[in-house]
């Protein structure tokens, strides 16, 4: 096989391996990699050498595990450059601030809940939840006088209700918690 | 003994370009451009610096990627085109915090091959 055609064939078997990438990369890299190969012949026979293609493209190695350094970062998602590190940031203060307003939401509503049990415990006339206007809105309400014209709903069975969905709640929150902590470490 | 001694010197080449590898190639890249071939040649210049093509381009590839370096495509006249490699502002930077850091590195392996045993020296006793 001459020379020529043995550079050919392994170039033809590189950009196989490199289809992967990006078809101009791609074609940078064996542009490059030809180039070199026939300087590298060139600078072999200006010094007298006997001309070997096999010897440069033994330096190259197999073309297969050649190919597999060039895309490594596009399989394995290797960190982007250094330029992109703004965008991380971005992207970490808005998973943050997703994290603290997410523990705000869901404790306080959470103990919101448990706290309308706890009154209706302690003082079952002046709190309830009432639905008003025949059933257009529910109101939950703490007061002195019940509202005429609207019905309570629930009953006493407002505190367990109010105190189990209120845990309920406390332990959904703490489990997105740990879920977000682990994506922001 | 001889080629003991050979396979523990290149054991220890190939450990220590791992690490310094970068630094090599900014360095040699400083104030001027240099394109593939040029830069093997060089490197091969140096007992240390026997490095494989295999190695190089995929090397010179992620420092583009990471970038500190940058290629421009280059004809000059009849010859074939080459792809000539030069640091940016941000490869200049790396480049002098890395070799701080090598002369560093450098200095206190020295002052201890120099003093092994000033333990209470290092320690500041």
């Amino acid at each position: 096989m001459s020379e020529r055609e043995l550079i050919n064939q392994y170039l033809k078997s590189l950009s196989i391996y490199l289809s992967r990438l990006d078809k101009n990369d791609a074609n940078d890299v064996i542009r490059e990699i030809e180039s070199h190969l026939y300087d590298a012949l060139e600078l072999q026979q200006q010094q007298g050498k006997p001309s070997s293609a096999q010897a440069i493209l033994d330096g190259f190695g197999d073309p297969r595990l050649l190919a597999q350094q060039y895309i490594e970062h596009v399989v394995n998602g290797a960190p982007p450059p250094e330029g992109f590190n703004a965008i991380q940031t971005v992207k970490r203060g808005v998973t943050k601030s997703l994290f603290y307003s997410m523990a705000f939401v869901g404790y306080g509503i959470s103990l919101f809940l448990i706290v309308v049990g706890l009154c209706k415990l302690v003082m079952p006339e002046a709190v309830g939840v009432w639905s008003a206007s025949q059933g257009n809105s529910i109101t939950i309400t703490f007061s002195e006088h019940s509202i005429p014209q609207s019905g309570e709903i629930f009953g006493y069975w407002l505190i367990p209700i109010a105190l189990l969905s209120g845990g309920f709640i406390a332990r959904l929150t703490t489990k997105i918690l740990a879920a977000l902590k682990r994506i922001i470490a | 003994m001889k080629d003991t001694g050979d396979k523990v010197n290149e054991k220890w080449d190939v450990q220590l370009r791992k690490g310094t590898l970068e630094l090599v190639i900014l360095a040699a890249l400083k104030a001027r451009e240099l394109y593939g071939l040029e830069l093997l040649k060089l490197l091969h210049g140096y007992e240390t610096m026997q490095i494989t093509e295999g190695t190089l381009y995929p090397l010179l590839d992620r420092l583009k990627r990471d970038g500190v370096i940058q290629a421009t495509w280059h004809q000059e006249g009849e010859t074939r085109p080459r792809k000539y490699y030069h640091l940016t502002t941000q490869g200049e930077e790396k480049l002098s915090a890395l070799a701080s850091r090598w002369r560093q590195s450098v200095q206190d392996i020295e002052s201890l091959i120099a003093q092994p045993a000033s333990v209470n020296k290092a320690q500041g006793k």
